[in-house]
């Protein structure tokens, strides 16, 4: 990680504060799903579940009356269901990128926030598949998707990225489940060995009869290294798939070669965003400032520093390519965007994605804990506005200006994407109600103790 | 009528039919004329030809089909195949005009017009109105009884209740009698009323329409003394000016009109001529979208300006009778550039130029307008006069002295053959005032409309397509109506109430009879085989009138003007239109017409105030906001639109909307003008006070959702867009650069990455479409409508940009927003044979088919909407509701069975009309051949009465559409996207006058 003569000059802070032992590491964590649940989580839950309900009601509605209650209109064919979409898949980046990549490479801060992280990446996806699934005219025919073999011989579309992209968040859902799984045995058999009764007996299922033994751990990290390798690939590849939905369409605005890298950056971004939000919020309720503190939250605000200014390099090249390109159609797109009917949902995005992100350069602000929640709230809206901008202002002002409409969100384009939040927490509170949200053996692992001869230093 | 007439039982059996006393007469003269014994000079196959002929016309002098339940064709007919529609002529009657048309008919059930070839008003093509007229019929909202005094009665009741009427109306001879009648040009009705009259020789007999021509004819009589209809040939004009008359669209005899006139607009090469057409009007019409000079002029000024044109031609030697009483205009305020160079073009065309004017110029401008086409030596050429019997015409005077006796007291007994005059008669007549000093109203219409409902009795009016009838035209033609179907709500017609209340026996009269007896005159001898080959043709030529010769003095002329000077009104002036949707109203209840959206505002579902941009800021007033208009007590309250090309200080409102009892779908929709309409302000009203509200509305507007001014961003993009859009240039410049329309096109060698598939063996079908010739009339798009059961989806859709139009009407301005240029382009699915569409669709639910059609699989759609948002064109409509769930039954039967109808969530385009294709196909298939040219033609192409949209096969190279994709103005839309769109476009272009720089008030 670091060569040995940088460590012996400088020493760095632990990662985890307040002089935690193995065994306060276990209390406190397993804790919190063995006792009975703070008012507050009550209270969290009932508004999440009550937004669930939202969610299903206009869900339902929509399934009975059709895609016509949404605002949509002939030119913009997609709407704020195909952004939420993407809001969402982007969102659900930041969990793998944490447990895989940042795992790959050695970032031992990443163990405080990996596990959450990934829940948070599961749940998003799962609000995220949502969306496709009932934004298309005939939900009940859904399954003509999956290629599955009929005597009529008729296939899916191949060509078409729809379908590309149902397989990339298939994937991504599949091997981060699978992942986020492998990552909680150690710590299910943990809260197993604490229990009793039928939950014991439940945890003991989930926990495959982890023991922690040496060869379990040995054929445990080899796996867990295996699954961090085989989803690296797909943090890169889920979002340049989403992306190419729009790349490789012929809609100027759309057709851009940028979009997957675009996309990717703007991914990881509001993951990051997202998981500061809610690390934030459960370091507080749990008082959990010993193992996510400041120091995690401010690397993850130099990852989101990178990444804005990554995405804001885009917006910019964008615009550059546009007026390069010389096509009327392409520049128009863009000077539309920023000057056009829907501006102020373009500066909107600037204003979020682009300028906040630059306040991170002061290491006061990158240290205070409520300008990082504001700071992270507005640039997941701003993230939520870039893929506004880029689905909705292309769609209604392409080649034809007699076809160029407006489009404007219905009651039930809201509630719905109100609703997704509601999946979202309830999902999310039931996780931290009933799993350990911060992986207890990794944390372990970065403690003084845990490397009581400094070998790690010296390696 | 009834009982005779029933060919139910025909359908059912033949042996049922043969006992009805028409097939046996059939018969008998069939046989008597020794049918049997082949006649000479007649082969074994023309002989089975016409006995196969008999056969079908038997059915059809008898051929109210049934519509009952029933399990189909148990014993079926001989000559329907099922699957297999029937096409019959008839004629529909419309205002004053007629209509020949051919209907398709579908297992006894007509389901679309087209026009008859052999019709001079329909030439086989169509208009809008002609289109939709057949959805009226299976109108839901139609009048289904005889309603006495609203409540449900019968014919019957009716007819004794007359019986005993006619008793005092017998020896009164009609004293107190009164007759309000639309127009309606049949030679049977005309007969009746005849015998009307000698019967009750004191009734009074009135004609009016709220639209008509008669200030036209009013005209033609101040200057001749004598009543003429005159016909036009525009195909004969070089040079065509307009004083305020649409006749491309809203004046009588549009379709011909524009038939005619595209004759002398069509460009094959750069070595073609093409006429040139001036236009002079107030609002912004289709007319003057075409134009290549419009000049844009308040309405109460165009009289002026005629006036200023006759003195500009005389002191260039023309010598118009009567013409040095209008010197004073000499000293007019118009360009006078702008007239010299009009006037010099008119002298130099004598006996090839046309001037008209609108109906709602007064009779004044059209006397002036007689005498200039006079003096240019126009009539016999362009312009004929077929002498007219003035009684059978609208007349607003008759229509004034019928309202005074009725408040007078002194009608008891008004008789209403349809119209609807207590909705649209001048407001200051108070109809619905005098009607209620009326004893006994009794009014026939298809609808329970506002003047029934003001009626003791109201007597459901069956659809012409359901009841016998004729028409004549003004130049003699002859056609017979012949219905196609069993009445679906009963009903009866004009003649067969007008003879029922002449016979006064409490029978009700049969329409077939009436009709027979009257052509009986007509045919003089053998009247079976000409009744036969008349309805089988549609129209009868053999009586036709010659034109007059009418003389015009200068003496005659000089009093004209002396007596009725030409005023030049001044402040702001109201103007009547007539709406290109609903006509005068009629066509309220129709929801194909109130959806399509007009051809220049592109509203639909609504009428507003249109007004130019200038008098919108005096006003202080933007789009949507309410104005009230107020005259002499009366006001209306509109809606502002904005509309460019529009005569400062006048504002021009739609007629026909409004209405209170029209029908579940007109009802309430936009606002009654006619509120407004006074005696003598039927087409302008002066000096109204016009104040802002502070109300908004929404109106429904199909294009435009963008400010045309407001954001200048857009407005800019669209400018310089359009050029490559729109392909357009001038005839002169078209001469010295051939090959203008490539300039658009980028230089970057189109290629694909992969070997694409070859479409090179045919039938491949392809499209153009002539933007030199296209009006935006929105004939294509009502036809369209019809042929693939297109849905309604109301006002609040629309105005979501839901519309369903498979092939739309896009309109573009361009130039000055005084005085723009407007450009139409008809847009349908480009079927592409590199299609983005077909690229994205994940279940593969767009697909491209051999002979290059890019086809929609409705039942594959799961509805993800990527195919319309991967179009460039933007062609791509989706269910966004289950838009047909509320149909009525009785609009089901209105739907082509040969065209799925779509369930929600799916998306659905253009065609190319496949259902005819493969009908074609199979047809040729059976016959061992291949298609022929011109075999095959869509909906919207039948229909253009431009010609303007050409299908055919492009690999066949002597195909007519091969021929215009070798023209040198044909371009691919958008094709720099490398899309390969199978329609292409052939550039538009202008014919300005040279002496007159272009832009100058162009």
């Amino acid at each position: 990680m670091s060569s040995t003569i940088q460590k012996s000059t400088t020493i760095e802070k632990p990662l985890i504060e307040g002089n935690q032992t193995f065994r306060s590491v276990t209390e406190k964590i397993s804790k919190i799903t063995e006792t009975k649940a703070p008012k507050e989580w009550f209270l969290a839950f009932g508004m999440a579940f009550s937004l669930l309900l939202v969610l299903l009601g206009s869900v339902g509605f929509l399934i009975w009356e059709g895609t016509g209650i949404w605002g949509l209109n002939n030119p913009v064919g997609w709407g704020w269901a195909i952004v939420n979409f993407v809001f969402w898949v982007g969102i659900g980046h930041a969990g793998t990128l944490i447990s895989a990549i940042l795992f790959l490479l050695r970032q031992k801060w990443r163990t405080s926030i990996n596990r959450f992280a990934e829940a948070m990446t599961i749940f998003a996806v799962i609000c995220a598949l949502l969306f496709p699934g009932i934004h298309v005219g005939r939900i009940w025919l859904l399954h003509w998707f999956f290629p599955i073999p009929n005597q009529m011989g008729m296939w899916p579309n191949f060509r078409s990225p729809l379908l590309w992209d149902f397989f990339a968040v298939g994937t991504y859902f599949t091997v981060s489940l699978l992942f986020w799984y492998t990552g909680l045995i150690p710590d299910l058999a943990t809260l197993r060995d604490r229990a009793k009764g039928l939950k014991k007996k439940i945890l003991g299922f989930f926990a495959i009869g982890w023991r922690g033994g040496n060869r379990q751990w040995q054929n445990y990290e080899l796996a867990y290294l295996v699954l961090a390798g085989l989803s690296t690939p797909l943090v890169l590849s889920v979002h340049s798939v989403v992306s190419s939905d729009f790349a490789t369409s012929i809609i100027p605005g759309w057709h851009t070669t940028i979009f997957p890298p675009y996309f990717v950056a703007g991914a990881i971004f509001s993951g990051f965003a997202m998981v500061m939000t809610l690390a934030i919020i459960a370091r507080r309720f749990y008082n959990l400032e010993h193992f996510i503190t400041v120091k995690h939250l401010e690397r993850m605000s130099k990852v989101m520093l990178l990444t804005g200014s990554m995405v804001g390099y885009a917006y910019a090249m964008e615009f550059f390519i546009a007026w390069y390109s010389g096509n009327m159609y392409e520049s128009f797109a863009f000077t539309n965007r920023a000057l056009g009917n829907y501006a102020w949902a373009y500066w909107t995005m600037i204003s979020c994605n682009v300028l906040v992100p630059q306040l991170f350069w002061f290491k006061r602000l990158r240290n205070n804990v409520a300008f990082l929640f504001v700071a992270s709230i507005l640039v997941n809206i701003g993230m939520w506005f870039e893929r506004f901008v880029i689905t909705v202002t292309s769609l209604s002002r392409d080649f034809l200006p007699s076809s160029w409409d407006y489009y404007s969100p219905t009651i039930w384009d809201i509630l719905t994407f109100i609703g997704s939040f509601g999946l979202f927490f309830t999902l999310f509170l039931l996780f931290l109600r009933f799993l350990p949200m911060i992986s207890i053996a990794e944390v372990k692992s970065v403690l003084p103790q845990a490397d009581p001869h400094h070998e790690e230093d010296q390696s | 009528m009834k009982n005779n007439m029933n060919g139910k039982k025909y359908w059912r059996s033949l042996d049922e039919i043969n006992q009805t006393p028409e097939f046996e007469q059939f018969l008998k003269n069939e046989f008597s004329e020794g049918t049997f014994d082949v006649p000479n000079g007649m082969s074994r196959r023309k002989f089975l030809s016409i006995m196969g002929a008999s056969i079908a016309l038997a059915g059809l002098a008898s051929c109210r089909r049934p519509v009952e339940k029933i399990i189909p064709y148990a014993i079926a007919p001989e000559n329907i195949v099922p699957g297999t529609p029937k096409y019959y002529s008839t004629n529909i009657p419309f205002g004053s005009e007629s209509y020949g048309v051919i209907v398709e008919n579908h297992e006894g059930r007509p389901t679309k017009l087209e026009g008859n070839p052999n019709h001079p008003s329909t030439l086989g093509k169509s208009n809008a109105w002609l289109q939709a007229s057949i959805l009226d019929m299976y109108d839901p909202d139609r009048a289904q009884s005889v309603l006495h005094n609203g409540y449900e009665s019968k014919l019957e009741n009716f007819a004794t209740e007359w019986k005993s009427l006619d008793k005092d109306f017998k020896p009164s001879q009609g004293d107190g009698l009164a007759v309000f009648s639309e127009t309606l040009n049949s030679p049977t009705y005309l007969r009746l009323k005849q015998d009307f009259l000698s019967k009750y020789p004191k009734a009074k007999w009135v004609t009016w329409d709220p639209v008509s021509d008669e200030m036209i004819h009013d005209g033609i009589r101040l200057a001749t003394g004598r009543d003429y209809d005159p016909v036009y040939h525009y195909e004969k004009a070089k040079v065509v000016v307009s004083l305020d008359a649409d006749f491309l669209n809203t004046e009588t005899h549009s379709i011909r009109h524009t038939v005619d006139f595209m004759q002398g607009r069509r460009v094959n090469d750069e070595n073609d001529s093409m006429n040139r057409l001036y236009v002079v009007e107030n609002s912004l019409s289709v007319t003057g979208g075409i134009a290549d000079h419009r000049y844009r002029l308040s309405h109460g000024k165009i009289g002026a300006f005629a006036a200023a044109l006759a003195v500009e031609l005389k002191s260039m030697g023309l010598s118009i009778p009567g013409v040095s009483e209008l010197s004073d205009y000499k000293n007019h305020s118009f360009n006078r550039k702008w007239i010299n160079a009009l006037a010099n073009d008119l002298i130099q065309n004598r006996k090839q130029s046309l001037v008209v004017a609108g109906r709602s110029q007064s009779a004044n401008v059209h006397s002036l307008v007689f005498a200039i086409n006079y003096a240019l030596k126009n009539r016999g050429t362009t312009v004929e006069y077929f002498s007219s019997d003035k009684n059978n015409r609208s007349d607003t005077k008759d229509l004034r002295s019928l309202v005074v006796d009725m408040k007078n007291g002194d009608i008891s007994t008004l008789v209403i053959f349809g119209g609807n005059p207590a909705y649209n008669t001048p407001v200051d007549l108070h109809f619905n005032e005098a009607v209620n000093k009326v004893k006994h109203t009794i009014h026939i219409s298809s609808h329970v409309n506002e003047t029934s409902k003001k009626s003791e009795w109201s007597i459901h009016k069956a659809h012409p397509l359901e009841s016998w009838g004729d028409t004549i035209t003004p130049d003699g033609t002859k056609g017979i109506t012949q219905p196609q179907i069993q009445p679906l709500f009963g009903g009866i017609s004009f003649i067969e109430l007008l003879s029922s209340l002449i016979v006064a026996d409490e029978t009700i009269s049969s329409g077939y009879d009436l009709t027979q007896e009257t052509w009986k005159t007509i045919f003089g001898s053998d009247f079976t085989s000409n009744w036969r080959t008349v309805l089988h043709d549609g129209v009868y030529k053999n009586q036709l009138t010659k034109p007059a010769n009418p003389f015009l003095s200068n003496t005659a002329m000089s009093k004209v003007f002396k007596q009725n000077s030409i005023v030049s009104s001044e402040g702001y002036e109201i103007v009547f239109k007539t709406s290109s949707s609903l006509f005068d109203g009629r066509f309220s209840n129709n929801g194909w017409l109130q959806e399509t959206p007009d051809p220049i505002t592109k509203l639909s579902w609504d009428n507003a105030a249109l007004l130019s941009h200038s008098t919108a800021k005096e006003l202080g007033v933007n789009n949507r906001d309410i104005i009230s208009l107020k005259k002499n007590g009366y006001s209306v309250e509109l809606p502002v639109w904005i509309m460019p090309g529009h005569a400062d200080q006048s504002i021009s409102v739609e007629l026909g909307y409004g209405r209170t009892s029209s029908g579940r779908v007109g009802n309430g929709v936009g606002e009654n003008t006619y509120a407004l309409r006074e005696l003598n302000a039927l087409w302008r009203s002066d000096n109204v006070k016009i104040s802002k509200t502070s109300k908004t509305t929404v109106l429904a507007c199909t294009q435009d959702h963008h400010g045309l001014d407001t954001e200048k961003l857009a407005a800019d993009a669209i400018q310089k867009r359009l050029p490559a859009i729109v392909r357009e240039s001038t005839l002169e410049d078209y001469k010295e650069n051939p090959n203008f329309v490539n300039e658009h096109d980028s230089a970057i060698p189109l290629v694909s990455m992969w070997d694409e598939v070859n479409y090179d063996s045919g039938p491949q079908w392809g499209m153009t479409i002539d933007l030199n010739v296209c009006t935006g009339c929105n004939a294509c798009s009502v036809s369209c409508q019809g042929e693939n059961n297109i849905p309604i989806v109301g006002k609040d859709q629309v105005e979501k940009g839901r519309e369903m139009s498979w092939i739309r009407l896009d309109r573009y301005y361009s130039g000055d927003m005084d005085n723009p240029d407007m450009v139409i382009q008809p847009v349908n699915c480009q079927h592409c044979e590199m299609a983005p569409c077909e690229q994205v669709c994940p279940v593969s639910a767009t697909t491209h088919s051999e002979d290059g059609l890019n086809s929609m699989t409705y039942n594959r759609c799961v509805g993800t909407r990527y195919c319309a948002n991967n179009c460039p064109y933007k062609v791509r409509r989706f269910n966004f509701h289950n838009f047909t769930k509320d149909l009525p039954e009785i609009v089901q039967m209105v739907q082509n069975p040969d065209v799925t109808v779509r369930f929600r969530g799916v998306m659905e385009k253009c065609t190319f009309c496949v259902q005819r294709i493969t009908q074609a196909k199979i047809t040729a298939n059976n016959e061992g051949r291949s298609i022929q040219d011109g075999e095959v033609s869509t909906a919207c192409q039948q229909s253009c009465p431009s010609d303007a949209i050409i299908f055919g096969d492009i690999t066949d190279p002597d195909s007519q559409i091969s021929a215009l994709r070798k023209q040198n103005r044909m371009y691919a839309l958008l094709g720099e996207i490398n899309t390969q769109p199978r329609v292409t476009y052939l550039a538009k272009l202008r014919n300005p006058n040279p002496d007159l720089k272009p832009g100058e008030l162009s």
